[in-house]
């Protein structure tokens, strides 16, 4: 679709989503409440179904959505309308529950899931063996999220972002805030051990 | 190039074909090279899959949770309002008068003894006067406090039933 604009239609598009990204920045400076609203009528999916990935929990989940959309209209204006609003969205979720995190353990979100280390989140309570199955509705998503918990968080995360999420590898590189190389190595090596674990559950 | 290289460069295509694209020349070696070798079109064929499932994953997101979080980012708003707002300006004013009253204290202590005397009134009179006109600023920033917690706590009682209406 995008190779079929023309280059002054994709021009006036970018400014647009410019300006409308403005508007949006001073509309959060103000707290305007009808804007948060419809923000989050709008993002409500895409963030539970975010946080949801992140932290594995159902209620910790609806926790964080609640604590995030607090967080935006009390951070309202440190975001800038540079970049995507759902960028700076992911980024204030992902914080608070790295924020959780080292409340709970007093490490890092990061240090906990250094792949190389071989150690894993358990974001997930031991005691709910699999909690994403409660939440996703189809059997072979059942088979997805069964590999995705086998994944390190950082892995997981990128995947999500970019494939479910469909953002940019700078925008992943802005959530996360890690350099873009690393956004690129976290999803090659996150590609890799989906598709090995998947591959041998045979969907 | 041998063959354990050709897998391996077909690998890393496959993979950067979905992580950030390949070039058009890639692309058609890509293409020509799965055609022929079943081991990395499989691999191609379940990096697919994966992705397409990853995609395809939906997540039900709990009845009435939208409205509960606008509930509460409302009520932290008016918290907000209420504990950041125009007092600033309140005591500032406050302040202003303060400092004007110390500046005029003299002035309106004769000026309200020489009413007294004029109207032959006992001597505590213009004494109560001048402590209330001292006293005035601090009553009238304490009513607008006052009447600002009352505001806050209606609004508040509203915001609760109307979430609970809703509910």
């Amino acid at each position: 679709m995008i190779a079929a604009m023309s280059g002054p239609a994709l021009m006036f598009s970018a400014v647009t989503q410019d300006d409308s990204l403005k508007a949006l920045a001073a509309g959060l400076r103000r707290r305007d409440p009808k804007l948060i609203d419809r923000l989050i009528e709008q993002h409500q999916y895409r963030l539970f179904r975010y946080l949801v990935y992140l932290t594995a929990s159902r209620e910790r989940a609806e926790d964080f959505f609640q604590e995030t959309w607090i967080r935006v209209m009390e951070r309202g204006h440190q975001y800038d309308g540079e970049s995507r609003f759902e960028t700076w969205l992911f980024s204030i979720a992902r914080h608070l529950v790295i924020d959780w995190q080292r409340q709970r353990k007093m490490q890092s979100l990061d240090s906990l899931l250094e792949p190389e280390s071989g150690t894993r989140a358990e974001f997930a309570d031991a005691a709910s063996p699999s909690p994403l199955n409660l939440i996703l509705t189809s059997e072979e998503a059942t088979a997805v999220q069964s590999s995705l918990e086998r994944l390190p968080i950082i892995h997981r995360e990128v995947l999500l972002l970019r494939f479910q999420e469909d953002l940019p590898l700078s925008e992943i590189g802005r959530v996360l805030g890690v350099p873009l190389a690393t956004v690129k190595s976290r999803l090659y090596r996150g590609l890799e051990g989906l598709r090995a674990l998947i591959t041998g559950q045979a969907i | 190039m041998n063959g354990e290289a050709i897998h391996s460069r077909a690998e890393q295509l496959i993979g950067q074909e979905f992580v950030e694209g390949i070039s058009e020349s890639d692309r058609r070696w890509l293409e020509e090279h799965l055609r022929e070798c079943e081991k990395c079109a499989a691999a191609a064929a379940s990096t697919d899959r994966a992705l397409r499932a990853l995609k395809g994953v939906s997540v039900q997101v709990p009845a009435g949770l939208a409205e509960k979080t606008k509930f509460r980012v409302h009520l932290r708003a008016q918290e907000r309002t209420f504990a950041e707002p125009r007092r600033g300006i309140l005591w500032i004013a406050c302040a202003a008068s303060w400092t004007f009253g110390a500046i005029t204290a003299p002035f309106v202590w004769r000026a309200l003894h020489w009413v007294g005397d004029q109207m032959a009134l006992p001597r505590l009179v213009p004494e109560l006067g001048f402590g209330l006109w001292w006293a005035l600023p601090a009553i009238v920033a304490g009513a607008i406090i006052l009447a600002e917690n009352a505001k806050f706590e209606r609004q508040r009682d509203g915001l609760r039933q109307q979430h609970w209406d809703a509910e």
